[in-house]
């Protein structure tokens, strides 16, 4: 597969993808006004239950240690994506195999 | 919905490992009997990074409970119940590795919520109703899938003792909250899925052609 060619044939799903990616750290912004909190911490501050963190990641919470908030939140947004599209492709090119 | 460490009792954790690690291998087995067609590839890899990135968007909600979009049943209305849990699962392991969004532990628990409870229910209902009607399937499907897999959250955290052992009121929180919430994941869902079907018709999975086949394909 030619990599070149990969993007054109798919431009717009990467735009989306790129756009989302952009728009995130505004998202990020827009959640820590308004207090993001999921319905697990509710349950778990409702009973006690508090976390016991063994490893924080390489990017902890989609942020680029040293680097300020939204550029980091984009920049993790970014590599996190390109992993995630890299791993996927060699995942099913892998369980394809050469033989189907 | 993503389970941080220390909040499931060790043996819960090891059972969901192994139930997750089972349907993850019938997944590529099934796969392999059916065979992915070369078109297939580059389609799941953006499948995979576009929820990726589209799980960034918190959705702020003014009142203090948010979330974000989870994308079980957009995998599998795309890819399919089986190529469609292992992108999902892709998801979900990268979250933990790299970005420590859900715990190490908890890891084989996330993936059964997100990646096969999630991504299986939406993909049965989906199926059950789009004869009838595409848009209204992808809707239930995006909103019922991410309920029960929230469901499953409230499970797994009720069944620990860090949780006191309290099923009665975390399968009621998660179910309650995901349920309202799931709106959205149904919103996002059906327009995801209708731009799809209207501009690139030709990805959508589909059942008669085989497990991992895109309609336009032949076997």
């Amino acid at each position: 597969m030619n990599f070149k060619n990969f993007i054109m044939e798919h431009k717009q799903a990467f735009l989306v993808i790129f756009v989302a990616i952009l728009l995130s750290p505004l998202f990020a912004i827009a959640a820590d006004v308004v207090g993001y909190s999921e319905p697990l911490e509710k349950s778990a501050e409702h009973l006690g239950a508090e976390e016991n963190p063994i490893y924080g990641g390489i990017l902890p919470d989609y942020s680029v240690p040293g680097i300020d908030s939204p550029a980091g939140t984009f920049l993790a947004g970014l590599v996190g994506s390109a992993v995630t599209l890299i791993i996927m492709l060699g995942i099913t090119m892998a369980i394809k195999g050469r033989n189907n | 919905m993503h389970i941080p460490d220390g909040f499931l009792d060790m043996n819960i954790a090891v059972v969901y490992y192994v139930l997750t690690a089972i349907v993850i291998g019938i997944c590529i087995y099934k796969i392999k009997k059916d065979g992915i067609d070369e078109k297939r590839v580059p389609i799941a890899g953006l499948v995979a990074a576009g929820i990726f990135a589209a799980q960034m968007l918190n959705w702020p909600i003014p009142g203090g409970t948010s979330a974000h979009f989870v994308g079980g049943a957009v995998a599998a209305i795309i890819l399919g119940p089986f190529l469609g849990c292992i992108a999902m699962t892709s998801v979900i392991t990268i979250q933990a590795l790299v970005f420590g969004d859900g715990g190490i532990t908890a890891l084989g628990t996330n993936l059964f919520s997100m990646a096969i409870v999630d991504v299986f229910v939406a993909y049965y209902i989906y199926r059950a109703l789009s004869k009838k009607n595409t848009k209204i399937a992808a809707f239930v499907a995006g909103w019922i899938g991410i309920t029960l897999g929230a469901i499953n959250t409230g499970i797994a955290t009720g069944l620990s003792s860090t949780f006191q052992y309290s099923i009665g009121t975390t399968v009621p929180i998660m179910g309650i909250w995901h349920g309202a919430l799931g709106i959205i994941e149904g919103l996002i869902t059906v327009s995801i899925v209708a731009y799809i079907e209207k501009n690139r018709g030709d990805i959508l999975y589909n059942s008669n052609k085989g497990k991992t086949m895109a309609k336009g394909e032949k076997r």
